[in-house]
């Protein structure tokens, strides 16, 4: 499964700035105003002659027609181009998640190219373009974004160990071991840390990365059912490193089975495409060869 | 705990009330703008306008409140907090809402919460009075009620219902979500009347979405098609796909929600299940 030609990526810096959220008008306050004008208006004019009594009302309800007519108006145009926008944010998710990648680069960018609608709807749309940056290995845009949206957006406890992960992820990608440590040092020291297959799975990587076998194996047997529950058949990345341990220990039987397993969920080309420092395990051990209904 | 049958009658007399509410504002806003001529100057017309306008903002106001105490129930239902989640569905039931909208949703979060719960038939007649109304703007509701009514069905050994609701989601655009969850209810529908071979058309692309499932789904879709090819001879692929299964997922959990399942992985008792 080779990675399709990464599309033409626009300077992140550029996006973060353009998706901005714009300050909307305040349409319902000059809506109320204008209503207590006319009805003022009105008033004043209440003492005089019938027929400019007449006028003005006249024109005042004519201005209340008005008014609450291009409040509705206003209304609905923005519920429109907010479902627009939610309608290309959902699509941009499912092409991630049908790992159409370039499709999703495309998508992602023209969305954040313009003022978002929503600080909610920027945030969606950033997190889906880092993983798509991700896909492309541009970690140092994934670092960019998931530090931008860090220092600027408040967030619950879910979604910052997301990003802090993302985040840390990214840095061990580009080998930044000093800083990813500190950065898994962070994430351990959340709420719930316990409880987060992605943290495992990242802890995981780092000691096989840097030639912790052993350590990672124990977090392996300790954590293998976690990781299952809350990522499915992303539990073969975590066979695959277990695999890459158990070479580096010299334990071939092992680690041809954890091999066999990783390659049992998810394809040898796209699991040694997540983790470059295992391909060198394709050519020692045997993927498990998949049923023929399933390839062609 | 709410009775489904109550609910829905409640449910209908609010709707009425809201429709007859909107329809009187609307003809105290054509009379203010109308009848001036005819009642003479005292008539004040822009006053009556800003007065059905405030009121209009208090029931606006009042509705969206109403409606905003059941938002955080998907959340509650997700993480089995089923009492309160009750509560919060109840209390929005309960509440005046101009809005037809705000009453619809709290209908569907009802049907899910008795799904969760596993009671089918409430959460199937809930699904059905949600389905049986004009939707408008919430047009988006009718495929996830759908998809729970064909669900709801499944369980209650209603096969002929869940074909119809199935068959009534083809007609529709759906989103990724909406796909799987109909895949998976597809494969169970055509595993239910013995079908192995339609479960088996297409495999690579179904495998692919199973792919996509959260665990628990993808599990026991791939022990569906497992079951499948066991059924059809295809040994090879059933044994890849039962592996798959019980790496994703766990084959006594799959076993013991779906025990016609047993038979892929013999070494299980059902006694100890």
């Amino acid at each position: 499964m080779d990675l399709p030609p990464p599309p033409m990526f626009a300077d992140v810096q550029s996006l973060l700035a353009t998706s901005q959220p714009r300050a909307r008008l305040p349409w319902m306050t000059y809506a109320l105003v204008a209503i207590a004008v006319s009805v003022l208006a009105t008033t004043l004019f209440g003492g005089r002659t019938a027929g400019q009594q007449q006028a003005a009302e006249a024109a005042s309800t004519f201005v209340m027609v008005l008014v609450l007519g291009s409040v509705f108006l206003a209304n609905s145009m923005q519920a429109r181009a907010l479902r627009t926008e939610h309608a290309r944010l959902e699509a941009a998710e499912e092409l991630v998640q049908l790992r159409r990648w370039p499709q999703a680069a495309m998508l992602l960018q023209s969305i954040l190219s313009r003022p978002a609608r929503s600080p909610q709807a920027r945030l969606q749309a950033l997190v889906c373009f880092a993983s798509v940056l991700s896909r492309f290995h541009r970690f140092d845009d994934v670092s960019t974004i998931t530090e931008h949206l860090l220092e600027t957006t408040p967030l619950e406890s879910a979604g910052v160990h997301a990003l802090r992960l993302a985040r840390a992820t990214a840095l061990l990608r580009q080998d930044r071991l000093f800083d990813a440590d500190r950065a898994i040092s962070e994430l351990r020291r959340m709420p719930d840390a316990a409880e987060s297959g992605g943290l495992a799975l990242l802890e995981l990587y780092r000691d096989v990365k840097t030639g912790h076998a052993a350590e990672g194996l124990e977090i392996f047997a300790a954590k293998k059912e976690l990781i299952r529950r809350q990522f499915g058949h992303r539990i073969a990345d975590a066979y695959l490193l277990a695999a890459s341990a158990y070479d580096r220990l010299q334990n071939t039987q092992a680690a041809s089975d954890a091999y066999r397993t990783a390659t049992l969920l998810a394809p040898a080309v796209e699991l040694h495409r997540r983790y470059p420092e295992t391909a060198g395990l394709a050519g020692k051990y045997a993927a498990e060869p998949a049923p023929a209904e399933v390839i062609g | 705990m709410i009775s489904a049958q109550a609910t829905i009658s409640r449910f209908r007399r609010d709707l009425t009330i809201g429709a007859v509410v909107r329809g009187l504002l609307f003809l105290a806003v054509l009379g203010s703008l109308t009848l001036g001529p005819v009642l003479g100057p005292e008539f004040n017309g822009a006053l009556v306008l800003v007065a059905i306008g405030l009121l209009w903002m208090v029931l606006g106001y009042r509705s969206l409140k109403g409606s905003r105490l059941a938002a955080d129930s998907p959340v509650l239902i997700a993480s089995g907090r089923f009492d309160e989640a009750e509560t919060r569905i109840h209390a929005a039931l309960r509440s005046f809402s101009v809005f037809k909208a705000g009453k619809l949703l709290s209908l569907h979060q009802l049907a899910v919460l008795r799904h969760a719960q596993r009671r089918w038939q409430e959460s199937a007649l809930l699904s059905r009075a949600l389905l049986g109304q004009r939707l408008g703007a919430l047009r988006g509701l009718s495929k996830p009620s759908m998809l729970l009514l064909a669900d709801d069905l499944l369980h209650m050994g209603d096969l002929a219902g869940a074909h119809e609701s199935i068959s009534r989601l083809y007609q529709h655009r759906l989103s990724l979500a909406e796909a799987l969850a109909l895949q998976e209810l597809q494969l169970e529908y055509l595993a239910r009347i013995g079908a192995w071979d339609q479960m088996l058309g297409q495999t690579k692309s179904r495998v692919q979405l199973a792919e996509l499932m959260p665990p628990t789904h993808a599990a026991r879709t791939q022990a569906l098609l497992a079951l499948a090819a066991r059924k059809t001879g295809r040994e090879n692929l059933a044994q890849w796909l039962a592996r798959r299964a019980n790496l994703v997922g766990d084959a006594r959990a799959i076993v013991a929600e779906r025990p016609f399942l047993a038979e892929l992985w013999p070494e299980l008792k059902l006694g100890s299940i």
